[in-house]
């Protein structure tokens, strides 16, 4: 679309010259104006699209990023504070009963044991995830929020915490997801349009053997080959070809990458690409809930800091931070193919529907000329039956 | 449909029976494509689901149950393991480390509960009826909340294939249901807000706006006058910054052209004020009406306001929670960290219940009032983009000529 408005653009450039050449007053206004336009039509492309939506994510991960890590997580102090007094109630009992009694002991410690697990599960019911905010907003994170926000898919396994957080989330929604299902749609054309010029490549390479006579539709004329060029319609069996071998591709990435059976990963594509997005299922969890729990434990265990274990652990997260750029460009990807199969199949499905109309009509017609033929009068009935 | 159905009536014996069956075929259809019927299938399709996911999930809990895969509690591990390390230890008695070791035991403890509470913490609970049902509207809505997921290889296909078949349905409802939303909110808009009802208060209206369509017309013809007369005298910006003749003959022309398209428009209006006239405009069919955007951003605002005050009384939630919740949920995004009747699963089983379905219903009611709200402004956008291409076109055909 930008090239043919670059190609059409120097001769109204020339045109307007003409008409204004005598005021040099208007020139950098008309020139500003131009650039503007130039602007806008390039914002407006597909490019512009993708470009503004990636650019948007990334502000947003900046920007939660800066909300979310002032959040003062104080549950971590009282997580911490409840195992002492837990310990320390434990080594009261002990002391007490001195293991003379097992039965009595086992009591004891059933019951200290029962009320921690009661107060550790109301905690993480209130969301405690066991790692600071700063671990849990790292920028691919914090980007993929932005992702599922602006997507609808949601997954959930991330919230803001903070009010702020909250608000914000709300208003990056507004702007975002228009500016998503903007995307979307020309996404949708430009792929659509492709994989049809792709389709009827094909199409007519298998169709070789007909050369000859499309050779002579040739030249007897050139119309005719264009209608039987047009009338080439992408069936939606090809649609769901692509989608199904889209789908499979990332359930074997996602199976690979983060050891999930075939079938979770299956799940997961399809549901994140149907856009709802449970979030039992996240890439990249799997890493941060084993390891990066283990790396949050670590410093929480009496600030004991664990220097061997730091090197692995940044390796890990930018492996992670590449893993998950991947899974961006994954969805992002998906949903674009999803638009471009839902432009072609409703192609084809008024194509269709067309059809049938006809079909219909032609049977309406019939029935009409069999009434006709049978009981004589034909304004008696059509009238009261048909319209 | 019913004129038809009376006409069946009159003369049923002059019908072949295939005929009538076909008839009652396209009755049926057209029942079950009517909004009553969208409504009633998008319910029974969640109530089926349900059904299907509680079956199935406590089904497989129940076999994972009998075959003993389910880990040992881990309270009753975590004891064992403080008892080793106590009867090992009470020879040397050191308090320091005593604690430091049972502290190691009580992390792995908790993480087991941590482990133990996102896979929920308890089957029979979570896929209570009223669970599921609110399940399988998270997965046909495509919010997906993710308090509940499927645990079983067999709930994960089912829900894939209950999702394939369920989102073009509910995306049936939405448009089926926005559509007829709009057309009554519109109807109600005319009624009431462009005072359509009272007869007497819209005639004043129409006269009145007429009068000053007329008055702006007049106005404009008078301008024409003078611009086709002179030219420099017009308040045009072009004509008067620029000295040369050849420009402001043709921006007066071009300023002629606009203002005439202009008039042309506004001398539609009929002059007469006679009452049968306006009568025909008052009853006047409400398509032509568009519902200003303010209005639909309002209807949207308040609905999650209202939906935020009506959570916040449930389920004790701050008003900035709840619209949160609110917008989260219509918007289709469903982060989860706020379910309704998560605070009571455990608690009060008859409150769960109420709680779940008044959910369901604000969510389908919701969703069909945005849907409705998205139908009407796209038409007041048209609307407006298609003035604004008009008065781009008519600035260039100035600029040009």
């Amino acid at each position: 679309m930008s090239n043919k408005f670059q190609r059409s653009s120097p001769q109204m450039l020339g045109v307007e010259a003409s008409t204004v050449s005598s005021t040099a007053s208007n020139q950098p206004r008309k020139r500003v104006k131009r650039c503007c336009r130039n602007f806008v039509t390039f914002m407006c492309t597909q490019v512009g699209v993708g470009a503004l939506i990636v650019f948007y994510a990334i502000c947003g991960a900046l920007a939660f990023m800066n909300i979310e890590r002032k959040y003062v997580d104080e549950t971590a102090k009282v997580v911490l504070s409840l195992r002492y007094n837990c310990s320390q109630r434990l080594w009261n009992i002990t002391e007490e009963l001195n293991l003379i009694d097992k039965k009595l002991w086992v009591n004891e410690t059933n019951a200290v044991l029962q009320a921690y697990q009661v107060q550790i599960a109301a905690i993480i019911k209130n969301g405690y995830v066991g790692r600071s905010p700063a671990q849990i907003w790292s920028f691919p994170a914090a980007l993929m929020f932005c992702l599922s926000v602006i997507t609808m898919i949601g997954y959930g396994n991330m919230v803001p915490r903070t009010p702020w957080g909250k608000g914000f989330t709300v208003i990056y929604a507004t702007f975002g997801i228009p500016l998503y299902i903007l995307y979307f749609l020309n996404m949708g054309r430009v792929l659509a349009r492709s994989f049809k010029f792709l389709y009827r490549s094909m199409h007519e390479c298998t169709q070789e053997r007909n050369y000859d006579a499309r050779l002579e539709a040739l030249e007897s004329g050139s119309l005719g080959a264009l209608t039987l060029r047009k009338k080439i319609i992408v069936p939606s069996t090809a649609c769901l070809w692509v989608i199904i071998f889209y789908v499979l591709t990332g359930t074997i990435m996602f199976a690979n990458w983060e050891k999930w059976s075939f079938l979770n990963s299956f799940y997961f594509c399809m549901t994140s690409l149907c856009k709802i997005g449970f979030g039992d299922f996240v890439p990249g969890a799997s890493l941060t809930t084993a390891a990066d729990v283990d790396a949050a434990t670590q410093k929480l265990r009496e600030d004991i800091s664990a220097d061997p274990n730091e090197v692995s652990d940044l390796q890990r997260i930018t492996d992670q931070q590449f893993k998950l750029a991947i899974n961006f460009i994954y969805m992002l990807l998906g949903m674009g193919l999803l638009a471009m199969c839902r432009n072609l199949m409703r192609e084809e499905v008024s194509v269709k529907l067309k059809e049938m109309k006809e079909d219909a009509k032609l049977c309406v017609e019939d029935t009409r000329h069999r009434f006709v033929g049978c009981c004589g009068d034909p304004r008696d009935f059509y009238d009261n039956d048909y319209y | 449909m019913s004129s038809r159905r009376s006409s069946f009536r009159r003369k049923p014996a002059e019908k072949p029976a295939f005929e009538r069956f076909k008839d009652h075929c396209r009755h049926f259809t057209a029942f079950m494509f009517s909004n009553v019927g969208i409504i009633l299938l998008v319910t029974f399709y969640t109530i089926g689901g349900a059904f299907i996911f509680q079956t199935i999930e406590i089904f497989e809990y129940e076999k994972l149950k009998t075959k003993n895969l389910i880990k040992p509690n881990a309270t009753a591990e975590c004891l064992n393991s403080i008892w080793k390390l106590t009867s090992e230890n009470i020879s040397f008695y050191d308090r320091q480390a005593y604690r430091n070791s049972v502290n190691e035991v009580l992390l792995k403890y908790q993480q087991a509960v941590y482990k133990k509470q996102i896979k929920g913490p308890d089957v029979d609970h979570q896929w209570s009826f009223s669970g599921a049902f609110l399940y399988s509207l998270t997965v046909i809505t495509t919010i997906g909340y993710g308090n509940i997921t499927p645990s079983s290889d067999w709930g994960k296909l089912v829900t894939i294939l209950y999702a394939i078949i369920g989102m073009p349905l509910f995306l049936l409802y939405l448009s089926n249901i926005g559509d007829v939303l709009a057309k009554s909110f519109k109807w109600i808009y005319s009624k009431v807000c462009l005072c359509r009802i009272c007869p007497g208060v819209a005639k004043r209206r129409i006269i009145r706006e007429r009068r000053k369509l007329r008055q702006l017309a007049r106005a404009l013809q008078l301008h024409n006058m003078e611009s086709a007369r002179g030219g420099s005298s017009s308040s045009n910006s072009y004509s008067s910054n620029s000295n040369s003749s050849s420009i402001s003959s043709s921006t007066s022309s071009s300023a002629y052209t606009k203002s005439s398209m202009q008039t042309s428009s506004v001398l539609d209006v009929p002059y007469s004020d006679s009452d049968s006239d306006i009568e025909r405009e008052i009853r006047g069919s409400t398509d032509e009406i568009t519902v200003p955007l303010t209005v639909c951003v309002f209807v949207m605002v308040s609905y999650i306001l209202s939906g935020a005050i009506l959570f916040g009384r449930w389920e004790d939630w701050n008003y900035l929670d709840g619209s949160y919740f609110c917008f989260i949920s219509l918007s289709s995004i469903g982060f989860g960290d706020l379910v309704p009747g998560d605070r009571v699963i455990t608690a009060d089983k008859d409150k769960v219940e109420l709680s779940f379905i008044l959910c369901a219903v604000y969510l389908l009611l919701g969703m069909a009032l945005i849907a409705m709200c998205f139908n009407l402004m796209q038409e007041q956008v048209i609307h407006n983009m298609r003035a604004i291409k008009r008065g781009f076109k008519a600035c260039f055909r100035c600029r040009s000529s």
